[in-house]
């Protein structure tokens, strides 16, 4: 892939919670169309370093820049989270509206976007996460699956530049991980930039341009899945994938 | 039985009167109760300390002590503290004595309110918050399009308990010469000499007022329940 320009530049990022320190200094660039993978131990701060990046989590020090402006800076925190989605764990997808105003509520508020033209791309993403038949149902009548396939859709609906996913398969059924894998690779090919948070080492070895591993609050090792997985000298690395493997 | 209706008729038009504060003062309470409740609940719920901190004594004192003591604070307190509301009468309701009374009220249904409001507010799983913050929404927003009307679903039940007790309750300011349906019950029981028929009468009246609110309440949470 040829090089694209950076649009997402981490640099010194730390967050304290009180005393604890949970990011320590981490550096990363992240350019147009790229799919970063994040792995690494229970507790080593993946989750809060995305949250940061769409400022969900004010940043204890260092910068974040998203085309050229300060995240960390940014009075209009709203502006930041329209323009990079979040897929979470637990989909978080509103139980009292049908599918079809999840996927259509925020662009209608937030882009004021008419409601015939956002119905029309929602169904579009719909078709293309291969839920078009679910449109008119409320999503407790989803299954896990599913209902994650319509978060990545609502999410989409807002034209993210980046889409950011905490462990979007963690809390499905086995059967069901490989539909919502399939997605988002399908995703990757049409050049979203794309973090992802992950156990699916498979996903991160086929489907990532690069590969972080984060322990301890900082990035140990980055590179491609072929450096990461097969060249690494990182004693840390290798006893983590010895055990994900 | 022939007793209950004589009094009932002769004394229709008390007891209409009676009836007719009664569902004043509720109303001005429900509506004002809910209102301050929400805002109490959202002081509570506040990231600002001091806010959290007299949401949190408001509550407490209210619901620690006696509504009796309460209406009688206010009452005898607030002309004290040189808040005058000044004598004024509409036919022939004190509106100064009622207004004292409805306010009572409200402060004391405002705790109540407070609570129920904050439960079903955090019985919301913090998901929806994160969901909601995450697309762009602004907080406000979030709260009201996203989390309130899925709090609604577990505090109306409980806003609709609170609603009827504050209808029984309300019968504690005849304590302060309102003219609700208590009061009548007395002014009856004194020119009549008959203390039980005013009283049954009275207790009818109550449990239709009481019983139309349920009805109402359980038709909402019908229709509230249709995800
Ligand atoms: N709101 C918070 N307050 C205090 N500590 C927190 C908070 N959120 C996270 N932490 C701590 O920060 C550290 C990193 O948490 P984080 O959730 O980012 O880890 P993670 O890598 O995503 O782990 P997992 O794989 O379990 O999801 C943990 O030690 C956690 O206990
Ligand atoms: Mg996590």
């Amino acid at each position: 892939m040829a090089e694209t320009e950076v649009i997402l530049t981490i640099r010194n990022l730390t967050k304290n919670y009180n005393t604890l320190s949970v990011l320590k200094k981490i550096d990363l660039d992240v350019r147009k169309g790229e799919v970063i993978a994040i792995i690494g131990p229970s507790g080593s701060g993946k989750s809060t370093f995305l949250r940061c990046i769409n400022a969900m989590e004010q940043v204890s020090g260092g910068s974040i820049e998203f085309h050229g402006t300060q995240i960390v800076k940014q009075k209009n925190l709203q502006q930041i989270r329209a323009e990079i989605g979040m897929v979470f764990q637990h989909f978080n997808l509103f139980p009292h509206m049908t599918v079809l105003k999840n996927i259509t509520y925020a662009p209608m508020k937030i882009r004021k976007t008419p409601r015939e033209e956002a119905e029309k791309s929602a169904m579009e993403l719909l078709r293309k996460v291969g839920l078009e038949d679910k449109s008119g149902v409320y999503p407790d009548t989803l299954s896990g699956g599913q209902q994650q396939r319509v978060a990545i859709a609502r999410a989409l609906a807002m034209k993210p530049e980046i889409l950011l996913f905490d462990e979007p398969t963690s809390a499905l059924d086995p059967e069901m991980v490989g539909e919502v894998l399939n997605v988002m690779k399908k995703l990757a090919t049409t050049g979203m930039t794309m973090l992802v948070v992950t156990h699916e080492m498979g996903f991160a070895r086929e489907v990532a341009d690069k590969v972080a591993f984060m322990d301890e609050g900082r990035i140990m090792e980055y590179g491609s899945p072929k450096q990461v997985f097969e060249e690494t000298e990182n004693e840390r690395v290798k006893a983590f994938l010895r055990k994900m493997l | 039985m022939n007793s209950f209706i004589n009094v009932a008729v002769k004394y229709r038009a008390l007891l209409l009167g009676g009836a007719k504060i009664t569902l004043i003062v509720s109303a001005f309470t429900i509506l004002f109760g809910l209102i301050f409740g929400i805002l109490m609940a959202l002081m509570k719920m506040s990231k600002i300390r001091p806010f959290r901190y007299f949401a949190n004594v408001y509550v407490e004192f209210i619901r620690g002590t006696p509504v009796l003591v309460q209406i009688f604070l206010v009452y005898y307190g607030l002309p004290m503290m040189g808040v005058e509301i000044p004598s004024l009468m509409l036919g022939d309701v004190d509106i100064s004595r009622l207004l004292s009374g409805i306010l009572a009220l409200v402060i004391n249904s405002t705790a109540y309110n407070c609570e129920i409001v904050r439960a079903g507010i955090q019985s919301v799983n913090h998901g929806q918050t994160e969901g909601a913050l995450a697309l762009g929404l602004s907080p406000v927003r979030t709260m009201t399009a996203i989390i309130f009307p899925q709090a609604m679903k577990n505090i109306l039940p409980s806003l609709g308990n609170e609603f009827i007790t504050i209808i029984k309750t309300s019968s504690q300011i005849s304590v302060i010469g309102i003219a609700d349906l208590m009061y009548t019950a007395d002014t009856i029981r004194g020119i009549s000499f008959k203390p039980m028929e005013p009283l049954v009468i009275v207790a009818i009246i109550y449990f239709i007022i009481t019983e139309c609110i349920s009805f109402i309440l359980r038709r909402i949470e019908k229709r509230m329940k249709v995800y």
